[in-house]
């Protein structure tokens, strides 16, 4: 039975978990003392990144065929989150090579390929992404850093990139350069830059910027002044560079979630351990129904949050096509979902979550700020939004013709293996729109008919029967809004934010869809639960919808000793 | 867009031009007759990445496949026309 449920892939992030669980017991890497040491010294975490390069992260960087570890993107997603349950600066710092290899997997050739996976398997070569520039915001249209041709074939490239993710560090770094002096969408071009080979002078690294979160990350930027590069370091065809970075982005922007969900879960196993050592009013934190209340919330909103980022690390595989509305949706919305999820977390820990060495050496805080970084890599909440409100006309369409791409569906929401990733199947816009959306009504059917037959608790019908009614609501505010070329209206932001929920809670319904265990059921029961509380002003829960998922987290709890 | 869901049955330049007339009228909220076939769309703030939403449109009125760079080929309506013709006549 557990063969037909799409789960996350496990074997890395448990080989990473015992990893990092050592270093930890020993004093030593992910220790929360000497993270929290790091933090204050806005240090880099090298040995934590170098016991991630020992435990094998690399391999999930890189596609199967080249490798790679066979999993794809969800086993990245899954071995990124168990970096960030420990300590989010190191995921992103390690993360990063990801971000700088993904444009060679989707337009280099084999021997471009082949070249870069050998260097980061083989040699961990860490591979930054420059995108963004000084003064020019999300706009990958005005960068001013410029890549000639020479006669002989090769390229000399000038200008700046920053702030840049491992820009200092990084041996290699795919830089986006303008390579028509009018720019615009076929202006640009990207280049796999290799420091080691430029010649002296040619290079120089920007200083490391002090940051709010992610304090011991290496956020810099890079300086090239006529840096030859060669030939073979043009990775797509000139002038491909826009269309490319826009593909890159759709897998770049769902491995986000991992960030999201690390850190939610982090912060919800501190603040449960906290809930069950504090003894007030003669009981236990643990024991009091507000604080129940909150935990179980909590764990609803990050159950949410994983159906979302399972089906969209999935789509990848099974909806190659439909990325553009599944990356942008899980980008703006897992952060969001999961935000909350950590506003509410810290109200219970009180004045402990501001304190920098109070419980687990002031873990909370940290992974607090840390947290609100993710919200603003890979183009900010607004600007995925915008990018999701673009699509709108299309979504609206589909969801009320209730057509749906049903192969490439099943593929993600069943338990057979997933395809290997097709990077050239990424398309720049989505033909079929968003399928997991689409199919709300659908599977709300199914899910009725397996309540019925006992298979499912009755509350998941109630809440599958209203999904699919705010799913029809928010077609017709989709389709009500004045389509626009830019600057789309605050009201369109607020229906983004709505598509974000319904998706989320579109994944829940149809893993609940398929047979699962019961306890897997009341989970995802849950996680619609909260997903019809952020959808609908004024949706009550019922007072014990988030409870089962309590007792898992403060067992044991006693009664203190008067 | 607008409430148009089915392809007409024959479709050449000079129908494609007038209905991509009124989804960048629509779009930038001007009358269809103030849109110049031959400005670039960039020009009415349909940037690189909107414009890529005309492209969804177009696929799902005339039920063709567009490259989508082929709106970043032929930034104006006028050359996206021309572009599109021989999709539909293939169709």
């Amino acid at each position: 039975m557990s063969a037909d449920v799409p789960e996350w892939p496990t074997g890395l992030a448990a080989a990473l978990a015992d990893a990092m669980a050592a270093g930890a017991a020993a004093g030593g890497a992910f220790s929360t003392a000497r993270s929290a040491a790091l933090d204050a010294a806005e240090a880099f975490p090298g040995e934590e990144c170098d016991l991630l390069d020992a435990s094998g992260l690399a391999r999930a960087y890189v596609p199967e065929r080249l490798g790679g570890v066979a999993g794809g993107l969800p086993e990245l997603l899954s071995a990124l989150r168990e970096v960030a349950r420990r300590d989010v600066t190191v995921a992103v710092a390690h993360g990063k090579t990801f971000l700088g290899s993904v444009s060679t997997w989707v337009a280099g050739t084999e021997d471009q390929q082949r070249a870069l996976a050998r260097l980061v398997t083989d040699e961990n070569a860490v591979v930054a992404w420059g995108l963004t520039e000084r003064g020019m915001g999300s706009d990958l249209l005005a960068g001013n850093l410029t890549a000639t041709p020479e006669p002989d074939g090769t390229w000399r490239i000038t200008g700046e990139k920053w702030p840049i993710n491992n820009a200092t560090r990084g041996r290699l770094i795919c830089v986006l350069a303008r390579t028509d002096p009018a720019g615009g969408p076929r202006g640009f071009s990207l280049f796999l830059i290799d420091k080691s080979a430029l010649p002296e002078g040619a290079w120089e690294p920007l200083p490391k910027e002090p940051t709010h979160g992610i304090r011991g990350a290496d956020i810099s930027g890079l300086r090239l002044r006529d840096a030859p590069v060669p030939a073979d370091a043009l990775v797509g065809g000139v002038g491909d560079g826009l269309g490319i970075v826009l593909r890159a982005l759709q897998l770049t922007r769902t491995l986000c979630a991992a960030l999201s969900l690390g850190a939610g879960e982090h912060a919800l196993r501190l603040v449960a351990d906290f809930a069950v050592e504090r003894a007030l009013h003669g009981t236990r934190l643990a024991l009091l129904p507000l604080a129940r209340r909150v935990l179980g919330r909590a764990a609803a909103s990050l159950a949410l949050a994983d159906a979302a980022a399972l089906l969209g690390g999935r789509s990848a595989h099974g909806l190659p096509g439909e990325m553009s509305a599944v990356s942008a949706t899980v980008k703006a919305g897992v952060p969001w979902i999961v935000q909350q999820a950590i506003d509410d977390l810290a109200e219970l820990l009180g004045a402990r979550g501001f304190l920098t060495e109070q419980h687990a050496d002031g873990m909370f805080q940290k992974l607090e700020r840390d947290h609100r970084i993710v919200a603003v890599f890979d183009g900010s909440t607004a600007v995925n939004r915008s990018l999701l409100i673009s699509q709108f006309p299309l979504l609206a369409r589909l969801i009320r013709k209730g057509s749906y791409d049903a192969t490439g569906l099943a593929a993600v929401t069943g338990g057979a293996p997933l395809p290997e990733l097709d990077p050239a199947a990424l398309r720049l816009v989505s033909r079929t729109g968003c399928s997991i959306v689409q199919a709300v009504p659908d599977t709300a059917e199914r899910i009725t008919a397996l309540a019925a037959a006992g298979e499912l608790p009755p509350r998941a019908a109630e809440l599958a029967a209203l999904l699919a009614e705010r799913t029809g609501a928010l077609a017709d505010a989709m389709a009500e809004l004045p389509p626009t070329g830019r600057n789309a209206p605050a009201a369109a932001f607020a229906v983004a934010r709505q598509f974000e929920a319904c998706f989320a809670g579109a994944a829940a319904l149809h893993l609940l869809a398929v047979p699962c265990a019961a306890d897997r059921a009341v989970v995802l029961t849950a996680a619609l639960e909260r997903c019809l509380e952020l959808l609908v002003p004024g949706h009550q829960a019922p007072s014990d919808a988030f409870e089962p998922l309590v007792t898992p987290l403060v067992q044991p709890v006693e009664e203190p000793v008067r | 867009m607008s409430d148009i869901t089915d392809a007409p049955a024959t479709a050449d330049a000079t129908e494609v031009r007038a209905w991509l007339r009124e989804c960048v009228a629509t779009y930038v909220r001007l009358p269809a007759e103030d849109i110049d076939e031959n400005l670039p769309l960039s020009e009415y703030g349909l940037d690189s990445v909107y414009v890529l939403s005309l492209c969804a449109d177009i696929e799902d009125r005339y039920g063709i496949e567009v490259e989508p760079t082929l709106l970043w080929d032929h930034p104006a309506i006028g050359p996206i026309s021309e572009a599109l013709a021989p999709l539909l006549a293939a169709r």
